[in-house]
């Protein structure tokens, strides 16, 4: 008998073989599914409808129990642990937000720490910190009912709420689905900008692959069938998807979305010249995404970029140049 | 003597009764549909009226059904009449409402395609608005006859006709010969009433459904 | 009386604008019957059953009628329900709302007079006739209560850690209270109601004044009697829905 897997010291989740089957239904809804989860790690789960990606996130705070396999949260199994324990230890947002109607939106956010016991004027300054990290001012918001809110400022509440207990890990079904396209966009940069600063290990399921690219450090990309087809980082999915159903899935504007994920540096290593001959180049930073870099080229109707390399120096490369580079995805992976 | 055996020996009293208390709550109930359906179309163009209307009889219905019966008596005095005045009032209410409510939740498109053909206002209630209503009134006529068949029942109190008598009759009679048995009929009657009505109710709603509504 | 055409009733009377309308009413009618029996000339046996003390311990065997069933109707309406919307007992929830459904048929007097003639009269039996035939909203309207709860918010709650019995209490319940209260409104108005019919069984109430009126043949004693039960009917619904407001939970 071989020995079963553990997970690796900086997983935070780690399932092993996890398989959900219910009962009267033939398929199994997620079946041996194995993935590692890092610490501080955003990965997004996206599939078609029906692919297993929601069962998949409520197996981890195990909304939906495994029929087989383990999970485990911090190098814990909790596979068998005290429910409630669990998940107050895990921030859970949903797509339909959840805030109670009755309680106004301090109590709300506040709701697992009471759980937890903690005394009620820390429950009250710990609420409006949350609020104000997610944007709202405590002042105005604190004490008003959720149907006083417009739909992004509920989800910013549920998001505040998650992580009321400061739990290490997120869980996120469809979190921005609700919300009108406009304030969609605008959640989600608050929200990377969020995670820049708190690092929590995030778990999110999204069906829109545009919203993955954007917010994930790894993707996770089920097909019909309920199989993890891909797991990866969103430029390694955009340049070499494993198989057809990933190329479909991620559309046909790859090559494209790929500039806003490859930095400038990404690039400059394979083809860029130390000279620069007659070339009209501007100046650009080597963290900027390749998709700014030729914003700012158009813009100034340059020819090319100038970037400041380590170590003192300039190289340069023509427009050309950033647009072969950028639609080689192997050279640039290696 | 059991309850089969009492029913059996007084089959001919028990069916009058019955025939009595469903003719009273017919009666009442089409002076109800009268009154509600008719306040409702006279309040078209005056919504607080009819709000106004909907609370008066709502709180109506609020009343304790023995004290109206019984300030029906120096009115009208004993027997049909002060019952049926009684009833009718209770019955007002879910017609009224359900007539209101009917009315309202049609599709005002078709209001207004109606009025596009040319049609005058009293032609579009009658060939679009109620017809469309009907569904809805129905229910509330047929939720208003359920209630009077049992509330019919203490119309006894002012020698009113139908099953309610056995009940009365039987409790004068307490501890008597089958006093328990003429009162279980007696409930067992109305229950069955309310049952057959309800049947009534259904079959009257399929085939105006088939007729007019089901285009 | 229906439980369904009650509930669709005693909602327009909570409006702000004519919330004061209904105690006016009230005042109105008692001041009315109270010129109307001052300007009588009373014979000897409508002095006796008008006498103060006659009138108003009915009053107050009706008023505890009332309260007992209603507290009565509410501490075994409410759990059941509750009980009813766990997990497991679906087909239970059913069968019992489909019995309570049908039990609306049932004449109130039918119910007064079988218990009575079964297990015997007063004040008690009376209650138990009250308390089985006004707990029929008070349950249904527990459980669709408690059943009409948004899932997402029991999900939420759920996935947050909240307990079964937490979610329960801080979710469900609270979220169920309008429509609990609705219920338990109706069942108020049931029972002033089914209690004037509490004096055929020697449970005692305003119905024992009317029933006097209408015995002796005297017709003030019998408007007396009706028009104290109607203002207490009134009075009764009206803090009901008083209560109903202020017991709304916030935010909904």
């Amino acid at each position: 008998m071989s020995e079963r897997p553990t997970p690796s010291p900086d997983a935070m989740i780690f399932l092993d073989g996890v398989s959900k089957r219910y009962p009267g239904q033939e398929k199994a809804a997620v079946s041996e599914l194995s993935m590692e989860i890092k610490r501080g790690e955003f990965v997004v789960l996206v599939g078609p409808s029906g692919c297993g990606k929601t069962t998949t996130l409520r197996m981890i705070n195990r909304l939906v129990e495994p029929t087989q396999g383990r999970i485990f949260i911090d190098g814990k199994d909790v596979t068998h642990a005290d429910v409630d324990r669990l998940r107050r230890g895990i921030g859970y947002v949903i797509q339909q937000i959840g805030l109670l109607p009755h309680l106004t939106i301090a109590d709300n956010i506040a709701l697992v720490p009471k759980m937890l016991g903690v005394k009620k004027s820390e429950r009250r300054q710990r609420a409006e910190e949350l609020l104000e990290m997610v944007g709202l001012d405590p002042a105005t918001y604190a004490g008003r009912y959720p149907r006083q809110l417009s739909g992004g400022q509920q989800q910013r509440v549920g998001v505040a709420r998650a992580l009321a207990a400061d739990p290490p890990v997120m869980l996120m079904d469809e979190p921005f689905g609700a919300v009108d396209p406009i304030a969609r966009k605008k959640l989600q940069m608050e929200f990377l900008r969020l995670q820049g600063r708190i690092h929590k290990t995030i778990v999110m399921v999204t069906h829109d692959i545009d919203e993955a690219l954007r917010l994930g450090d790894r993707i996770a990309i089920f097909d019909p069938g309920s199989r993890l087809a891909q797991f990866d980082t969103p430029l390694a999915i955009l340049s070499n998807p494993a198989d057809d159903f990933v190329r479909d899935f991620v559309g046909s504007g790859a090559p494209v979305r790929r500039l806003s994920l490859l930095k400038v540096s990404d690039v400059i290593a394979s083809s860029a010249s130390d000279a620069p001959g007659t070339l009209n180049a501007i100046p650009v930073d080597a963290g900027e995404t390749v998709h700014r870099a030729l914003e700012l080229v158009l813009t100034a109707r340059a020819e090319g970029i100038e970037v400041c390399v380590p170590g003192g120096g300039s190289r340069y490369l023509d427009l050309q140049a950033l647009l072969t580079a950028a639609a080689q995805p192997t050279k640039v992976l290696s | 003597m059991s309850l089969v055996a009492y029913m059996a020996d007084n089959a001919g009293r028990l069916l009058f009764l019955t025939q009595q208390h469903i003719e009273l709550v017919l009666i009442s109930v089409a002076i109800s549909a009268v009154v509600g359906i008719g306040l409702a179309l006279l309040t078209q163009s005056s919504p607080r009226l009819r709000h106004g209307l909907l609370s008066l009889t709502g709180t109506l219905l609020t009343i304790p059904s023995f004290a109206l019966f019984a300030l029906m008596i120096p009115l009208l005095g004993l027997g049909v009449a002060p019952t049926i005045a009684a009833l009718a009032v209770y019955g007002v209410f879910p017609i009224l409402r359900n007539t209101v409510t009917g009315i309202e939740g049609v599709d005002p498109a078709i209001v207004e395609a109606a009025r596009g053909l040319g049609m005058s206002a009293g032609r579009r209630m009658r060939t679009v608005v109620l017809p469309l209503a009907w569904p809805v009134i129905l229910n509330g006529i047929r939720t208003a006859t359920i209630m009077l068949v049992a509330t019919a029942a203490i119309g006894a109190v002012v020698r009113g006709p139908g099953l309610g008598e056995l009940i009365f009759r039987g409790l004068e009679r307490i501890g008597g010969a089958n006093a328990l048995e003429e009162v279980l009929s007696g409930v067992i009657g109305v229950m069955l009433v309310a049952l057959v009505l309800d049947l009534l109710f259904i079959v009257i709603a399929k085939i105006t459904a088939l007729r007019g509504l089901n285009v | 009386m229906s439980t369904v055409a009650i509930e669709e009733a005693s909602v327009p009377g909570t409006r702000r604008s004519t919330i004061w309308v209904l105690p006016l009413v009230v005042l109105v009618l008692l001041g009315g019957v109270w010129a109307y029996v001052s300007s009588l000339t009373l014979d000897s046996i409508e002095t006796r059953t008008l006498a103060p003390e006659v009138v108003l311990t009915a009053l107050w065997q009706h008023v505890q009628l009332v309260i007992t069933s209603t507290l009565l109707t509410i501490a075994i309406g409410v759990p059941l329900g509750v009980l009813l919307t766990r997990p497991g007992t679906r087909r239970a929830g059913a069968i019992v709302l489909a019995a309570a459904n049908a039990s609306q048929a049932v004449p109130s007097i039918g119910v007064l007079v079988v218990l009575a003639m079964v297990f015997g009269v007063g004040f008690w039996m009376a209650v138990v006739a009250l308390v089985l035939y006004a707990l029929l909203p008070v349950l249904r309207n527990t459980m669709v209560g408690i059943r009409q709860v948004d899932p997402a918010l029991i999900d939420a709650g759920r996935g947050m850690g909240l307990s079964p019995r937490e979610v329960l209490y801080t979710v469900e319940l609270p979220l169920a209270v309008p429509v609990m209260l609705a219920g338990i409104r109706v069942a108020l108005i049931l029972n002033v109601g089914v209690a004037t019919l509490a004096a055929f069984t020697n449970a005692g109430g305003l119905g024992s004044v009317i029933s006097s009126g209408i015995s002796l043949n005297r017709m003030p004693v019998l408007i007396v009697g009706s028009a104290l039960t109607i203002a207490l009917a009134l009075t009764v619904d009206w803090l009901a829905g008083l209560a109903e407001r202020v017991l709304h939970p916030r935010g909904i």
